[in-house]
């Protein structure tokens, strides 16, 4: 693989995972947000696969493999599941409306830029130059964590805090070894698990996964 | 001599801990007041010896805590301190044994005794910043729990404890601020280090360190406006410990504002001993008047503390403004004064503590008004109460009189003072002082008469019987301390002197000499011999009795009711209450006091003419909790209430709260 090779598909596949960011909150259906995460999950797993082919390191090329299917279809599909259990398909309420939640989007990026100005100055390889993105796919999930009522969408928006995270640890560490990686793994699909259980319960409790009526348990 | 001394206190404190902790509740109780008196009074001997003249006793554990060690200096001003404390420590343990064995025995007030008498004993010994900071959050601690002693069937000890606990984290604040700028800036922890570096510091940095100083530790010595937690929380402790917290914790807050003002930072200008003095005549004036009105007889007591509190600080900061303006040898008179009634005032207070709380076990009330005609049926507790009645009230010949009248020589003897403050405020301070000298006289004739003469005016004051041995112990063995310092105050003159010596900033020089008998003042032409009085005033009463006596054989004696009105009979409800004695006083001082008074009369339905019946309700505020401190807790909550808005239960809030601080976070510490 050539240079300008190398760096083309790795912006694209980056970019990929921001545009599937702004994407999550954009679409209405429950169903398409979590085949949205979906790509997400793919397209991180292929900038991993590109810096491991590009610098040779197998390991990453093997750690590229799995995020793919843990990120790309384990996660996804289960709350695929979780959303198929409950008959809630359409994610009618959130706290803010679709443009504004877009523009507070494109802020956050701005943001992310702004605050990794200083890192980015430090190396001119292409991977330094990409970091940006990762921090702000982190906030962009947060910022679907905050505005949105459904609880399957929370747990969306901490599967795209979690991307995020990933996102920014293969650019700037350009592959962590795989005890590490594997242990991230887990721990996101614990939590994963967790959520999705936490969930139903909710959801066999109060008869929905509106936090907002969780207002009442409070003292 | 000393180390052993306060070794031992230090292992038989453990020991009663121990005991505290493990024995069953009859045992528990005797060991732990065996142990205690022990602690206190090997506290004591450590005290005498180092009075004596045994020198200073350091010692250095450089390793006890993880960031400081301690430093013990246990030099003759800590001495004269941790022997009030014995004073009153070693007869309230026995009194404990007594009074605990039907009242408070849980395990943790028996835990906490021992420590609190340990810890107020190692609080003046501390030698460094550190020591002292951890002994004081040792004694706060255990005192609160002992506050709660009773909260099981007492919900006022909880409110007490609430406040105790606020003042004395106010009072800890103010002390750790003050110590670490002045270790800080002095260039050391040790209180040697501190004295050698000291002129390191500039002169605000020190008038800010002494007035956090005063806040600090005049917080924990209950003046005003910092006196509220001590009506509240003493009557709620057991009386022993309430004793012990009255006659030893609180003077604490005077030991420290002398080591810290004076001593470590080496005196001032003129300004902070008129600020002592102020507070100290604030004190005494409105200490007094809530004593005169109280009916409670704790709260009383309490009261009187905070007089007794505002005499040894107008002492203390006499001694200060006659030190800055150039007379140290008036300086020493008045320190020697202050520190003399620092140990009459453990001795006569902690007798009136366990006086009250005999009257308290006995009849199960502390109001006045429903108390009577005890001396019949409690006379060793009235004889002793009296004797703690008469030296508190200042009067000849018991041990009260000996320190306010050299607090009032070192006082009068003033005026040709050369600075004007000094002058302007020394012809205050003696008024004041003479004059809550007499309203304290009119508080314990109040005190001492309607508990212990007259008529019963209930049946529980009827039924009272006399304490067990233990607490009688305590008390007579108190009342003679408080004779024998009324009649030996002499020996003090030495051992006032090495305290004089050891607080630098103060005072050189012998504030008082001494042949054995008479005290004669450096300085002033003055001069006392108690032992004189006391055996003059004792000729004159046997005289009075003999002519009396003599008189009754001549005439025949005639038993009629008096001022019986008409009636034939008399009850408890024509006698005089400790309200209506109080009553004219408390006109006098209706401006000033504010009560409420609530007049209800009820007629009779066929007649307005007839009284049915008439209640008479007077309450009295404390003005500073009225107007201070009720405001301000007002204001926390409204704050409070306020800031319930930033946690409302919605999750995205909560989630948004942290999405805001990363963004924040990423901006500012880019």
């Amino acid at each position: 693989m050539n240079d300008t090779a190398f760096v083309q598909l790795l912006d694209i596949a980056a970019g990929l995972v921001l545009v599937t960011s702004f994407a999550a909150l954009w679409l209405r259906r429950l169903v398409a947000v979590a085949r949205v995460i979906a790509v997400q999950g793919v397209a991180l797993a292929a900038v991993a696969f590109v810096i491991g082919l590009y610098e040779h390191e197998n390991e990453l090329v093997a750690v590229s493999l799995m995020v793919g299917a843990l990120r790309g279809v384990v996660l996804p599909g289960l709350i695929l599941r979780a959303v198929r259990a409950g008959d809630e398909r359409r994610e009618v309420e959130s706290l803010i409306n679709v443009p504004a939640a877009l523009l507070a989007a494109s802020g956050l990026t701005l943001i992310a830029y702004a605050a990794t100005r200083d890192v980015v100055a430090l190396s001119s390889t292409p991977q330094v130059r990409a970091l940006p993105l990762g921090v702000a796919v982190m906030l962009i999930g947060m910022l679907l964590i905050v505005t949105r009522r459904k609880a399957v969408l929370q747990i969306m928006g901490v599967l795209m805090l979690d991307n995020g995270i990933a996102l920014v640890m293969f650019l700037g560490t350009s592959g962590v070894p795989l005890a590490v990686e594997l242990g991230i793994a887990s721990d996101v699909l614990l939590a994963m698990f967790i959520l999705q259980v936490l969930t139903s319960r909710i959801r066999n409790k109060f008869g929905g996964t509106d936090l907002d009526q969780l207002r009442e348990l409070r003292d | 001599m000393v180390g052993f001394s306060l070794a031992l206190a230090a292992v038989a404190a453990a020991l009663a801990m121990a005991a505290g902790a493990a024995l069953p509740m009859r045992a528990r109780v005797l060991w732990v007041g065996v142990l205690t008196a022990l602690s206190a009074a090997a506290g004591g001997a450590a005290a005498v010896a180092v009075l004596a003249g045994s020198g200073t006793f350091t010692a250095n554990y450089p390793n006890l805590f993880p960031l400081g060690g301690v430093r013990l200096e246990f030099d003759a001003l800590s001495a004269i301190f941790v022997l009030a404390t014995a004073v009153v420590a070693v007869p309230a343990s026995i009194y404990g044994i007594g009074y605990s064995a039907h009242g408070p025995a849980s395990r943790p007030v028996q835990i906490a005794f021992p420590l609190l008498v340990w810890s107020v004993m190692m609080v003046p010994a501390a030698g460094n910043v550190t020591g002292l900071i951890a002994f004081w959050e040792l004694m706060a601690l255990s005192s609160l729990v002992v506050v709660l002693a009773e909260h099981h069937h007492n919900t006022e000890a909880r409110t007490a404890a609430q406040w105790y606990a606020a003042m004395t984290h106010l009072s800890l604040l103010a002390i750790v601020l003050a110590l670490i700028v002045l270790a800080r800036q002095a260039g050391g922890d040790s209180f040697a280090d501190i004295r050698l570096g000291v002129h390191q510091v500039g002169p605000i940095s020190a008038g800010v360190v002494f007035l956090l100083t005063l806040v600090g530790f005049g917080a924990k010595a209950g003046v005003v406006p910092f006196h509220v937690w001590l009506p509240r929380a003493h009557p709620e402790a057991p009386s022993h410990a309430s004793a012990l917290m009255s006659g030893a914790m609180v003077k604490l807050g005077v030991y420290g504002l002398v080591r810290v003002g004076w001593d470590l930072l080496g005196g001032g200008p003129v300004w902070w001993g008129a600020v002592v003095v102020v507070v100290g005549l604030v004190s005494a004036m409105f200490g007094i008047l809530h004593a005169l009105i109280a009916s409670d007889l704790k709260r009383l007591l309490a009261y009187s503390t905070t007089e007794n509190i505002g005499l040894i600080f107008i002492g203390v900061g006499a001694a200060g403004m006659f030190a800055s303006s150039g007379n140290r040898t008036l300086a020493a008179v008045a320190l020697a004064a202050a520190m003399l009634h620092v140990v009459n005032h453990a001795a006569f207070k902690g007798l009136l503590f366990l006086g009250a709380g005999s009257i308290l076990s006995a009849t199960g009330t502390r109001d006045l008004d429903r108390l009577g005609g005890l001396a019949r049926r409690m006379p060793v507790t009235a004889a002793t109460f009296a004797v703690g009645s008469l030296a508190i009230a200042a009067l000849p010949p018991l041990n009260g009189f000996v320190s306010e009248w050299l607090l009032l020589q070192s006082l009068v003897h003033s005026l040709p003072s050369s600075a004007a403050v000094v002058a302007v405020a020394m012809p205050v301070a003696v008024a004041v002082v003479a004059l809550t000298g007499g309203l304290a006289a009119a508080t314990f004739v109040k005190a001492f008469g309607t508990a212990f003469l007259a008529m019963p005016r209930t049946a529980e004051a009827d039924q009272a019987h006399e304490s067990p041995r233990t607490m009688q112990i305590g008390l007579v063995a108190l009342s003679g301390v408080c004779i024998a310092l009324a009649l030996a105050p002499t020996v003090f003159a030495a051992p006032l002197q090495r305290v004089a010596l050891a607080v630098g900033g103060l005072a050189d020089g012998r504030p008082i000499h001494t042949n054995g008998v008479y005290l004669q003042l450096s300085g002033i032409q003055a001069g006392l011999s108690p032992l004189l009085l006391a055996v003059g005033l004792m000729v004159m009463i046997v005289a009075a009795l003999a002519v009396v006596r003599r008189g009754r054989v001549r005439r025949t004696i005639r038993d009629i009711p008096a001022w019986g009105c008409g009636r034939t009979v008399q009850t408890a409800r024509m006698e005089y209450t400790a309200t209506s004695f109080a009553e004219p006083l408390q006109r006098v001082f209706d401006d000033v006091l504010h009560p409420e008074i609530d007049i209800d009369v009820d007629h009779r339905t066929e007649s307005r003419h007839y009284v049915q019946a008439i209640r008479y309700r007077m309450h009295i505020r404390d003005g500073f909790e009225h107007r201070l401190y009720l405001p301000l807790l007002a204001a926390v909550r409204r704050w409070g209430d306020r800031a319930r808005a930033v946690q409302n239960g919605s999750i995205h809030r909560y989630l948004a709260y942290s999405l805001v601080t990363l963004i924040v976070v990423l901006v500012v510490s880019r």
